[in-house]
């Protein structure tokens, strides 16, 4: 199968959890999903065997954008007020092609399910997100720190853009 | 019975984090009852040195420099993910010369980085002699880079739209003979680790990967393909040059660490001829195209076949000098799981075999110190880093 059809195929078994307009790029899928339907979507892929758990990425979105001349981010699925936002990425893959699904969630309430009871290796890139972005993902079977010392201060995520480093001083 | 209870009966082996198999650190909690693995754990992080958040401060040419010192094995892999993935969201393509000898560079160091681990996994079972001779062969390789890019290691040979190097004949040459030193030597091995009983005696059945396990782990490289998942990234989805001069897919059904041996040697025969077809059919034409220093907005993923197995990299751009976000996915994280799956069940000296099988790379999956600042310590702007950088060398 090339890579268009495996994305299409993809595009079609996420179809009912799709939140507004999926985007094809080349060899990548964009799906974004409401929160509540994350493990639905994840489950789908991995019932029908499409690719694999290639990585999770988390991004931090805070509004208003830090820098000028930049253009703004695109409204939430939800479509709610802009506010501060994280992003978790699912990129699985299958060959070339790669989809993506992807879930938004206001700084004030950063909760995302665990994906461990359907791919139990998501475990790394859950604690990840949870230790360099501040995500709460409900359910992980580790909630310990992975990457970041024992000793590192509560509520201080260093992928967050407003991370400086200056938070550190004098520890 | 409460888990405090339940701790108690259970005996646990620290191991680490002062180089549990290889000279890295990571740590392990290596539950056992008697002799035998019951539980695995894995705490990693120790040479995290924070490399996503330093790539948002430079620019989008400075991050390929940062990124290229994740890892000392497979820099030259980290600089072309991430070169293509900054070429793409350009929309410039390198010329064909420049990705035929990123590919050339990037099969030179997958021979280097199985010769090592060849050397380090026969190490970890006790065969100090096939780790004297399997490095001593490695210096070939090592020599051949410094030749071609000035370095053993960091290479440096990317730049942003292309390579910074020439491959002339007198190199062809070099590597020619190198290689025509290494493939029998390389058939020596296989016959080795197939037939050496000693060795046999710590691989054959040892850590055995099944392929639904393999596949349903998401593992990666040799690692998958020992277990007969066909996952390679230079097949799946070719890049750079490897449309022009394809690998074959090596693939072993085993599982054990035996058959991670087989498949990472018999790889090398796949990289020592694409290194023999591209020296002789290296493609004309310039080394680079420019690549303007802001990037257009956009979002793009760059997957390319490391020695440990699929490299995987987001990066985003907002259209500034400087890149958003950039996802480092490095095949040593996929890997991790199947060591912790396959230990139950093993007896405690086969640990540092199974942390070995996959061929672990701590620096890869870790990307943080802490400073303890003395009072009396001086802090360098980076600014004043350069020029002294600049002064010293001049």
């Amino acid at each position: 199968m090339d890579t268009a059809q495996t994305l299409t195929t993809a595009q079609t078994l996420l179809q009912p959890v799709t939140v507004g307009a999926p985007k094809i790029e080349g060899h990548r899928l964009d799906i974004p999903v409401k929160r509540e339907d994350l493990l639905r979507a994840v489950k789908i892929l991995v019932d029908a065997h499409w690719g694999y758990l290639s990585a999770i990425t988390g991004l931090d979105l805070p509004w208003p954008k830090p820098k000028p001349g930049i253009k703004p981010a695109e409204p939430a699925p939800e479509a709610g007020p802009l506010e501060d936002e994280l992003e978790a990425l699912y990129h699985f893959a299958s060959g070339a092609a790669v989809a993506t699904i992807r879930v938004r969630v206001p700084y004030h309430d950063t909760r995302i399910p665990s994906i461990c009871p359907i791919i139990p290796s998501a475990t790394l890139y859950e604690r990840e997100l949870q230790e360099m972005l501040g995500f709460i993902v409900e359910g992980t079977p580790v909630p310990d720190k992975l990457l970041l010392p024992d000793d590192w201060p509560a509520g201080l995520y260093p992928l967050r853009k407003s991370f400086t480093g200056a938070e550190l001083a004098g520890k | 019975m409460d888990t405090q209870q339940e701790l108690r009966k259970k005996f646990v082996v620290p191991i680490g984090p002062q180089h549990p198999a290889l000279k890295e650190p990571g740590h392990f909690e290596i539950t056992v009852d008697g002799e035998i693995v019951t539980a695995a754990s894995a705490r990693l992080g120790y040479v995290h040195r924070g490399i996503e958040k330093g790539v948002e401060k430079g620019n989008w040419a400075q991050g390929m420099y940062m990124l290229e010192r994740i890892c000392g094995i497979c820099s030259h892999v980290h600089a072309t993910a991430y070169a293509l993935g900054v070429e793409a969201l350009a929309g410039v393509q390198a010329p064909p010369r420049a990705q035929a000898i990123r590919v050339l560079v990037a099969e030179l160091e997958r021979v280097h980085s199985h010769f090592l681990w060849l050397g380090v996994a026969a190490h970890e079972g006790g065969f100090d002699t096939l780790f004297m001779y399997s490095w001593r062969d490695r210096e070939l390789i090592m020599d051949v880079l410094e030749g071609l890019t000035g370095n053993r290691v960091n290479y440096s040979c990317n730049v942003l739209g292309g390579v910074k190097f020439d491959v002339d004949e007198t190199q062809a040459d070099a590597i020619r003979k190198a290689i025509d030193f290494l493939e029998p030597r390389t058939h020596h091995y296989l016959k080795v680790v197939t037939t050496d009983e000693t060795l046999i005696g710590r691989t054959r059945g040892v850590g055995r990967l099944n392929q639904e396990q393999a596949d349903a782990l998401g593992a990666v490289g040799p690692t998958a393909r020992a277990s007969g998942v066909p996952r390679d990234i230079r097949v799946d989805a070719p890049y750079a040059a490897y449309p022009d001069f394809p690998v074959k897919t090596i693939t072993a059904t085993a599982g054990d660490l035996e058959a991670k041996f087989v498949c990472r040697l018999q790889e090398l025969f796949e990289s020592y001829r694409v290194i023999r077809e591209i020296l002789d059919k290296l493609p004309p034409g310039d080394l680079t195209v420019k690549v303007k220093p802001r990037v257009p907005a956009g979002e793009t993923i760059s997957r390319v076949e490391a020695p440990r197995g699929e490299l995987f990299y987001y990066l985003k751009s907002s259209g500034g000098p400087n890149p958003d976000r950039v996802k480092v996915r490095t095949p040593s994280l996929c890997n991790w799981g199947t060591v912790l799956v396959t230990a139950p069940g093993h007896k405690l000296a086969d640990v540092p075999m199974l942390i070995a099988g996959i061929d672990p790379c701590f620096s890869c999956n870790d990307r943080l110190v802490t400073i303890h600042r003395r009072a009396d310590a001086e802090t360098w702007t980076w600014a004043r880093l350069r020029q002294y950088g600049i002064e010293y060398y001049r």
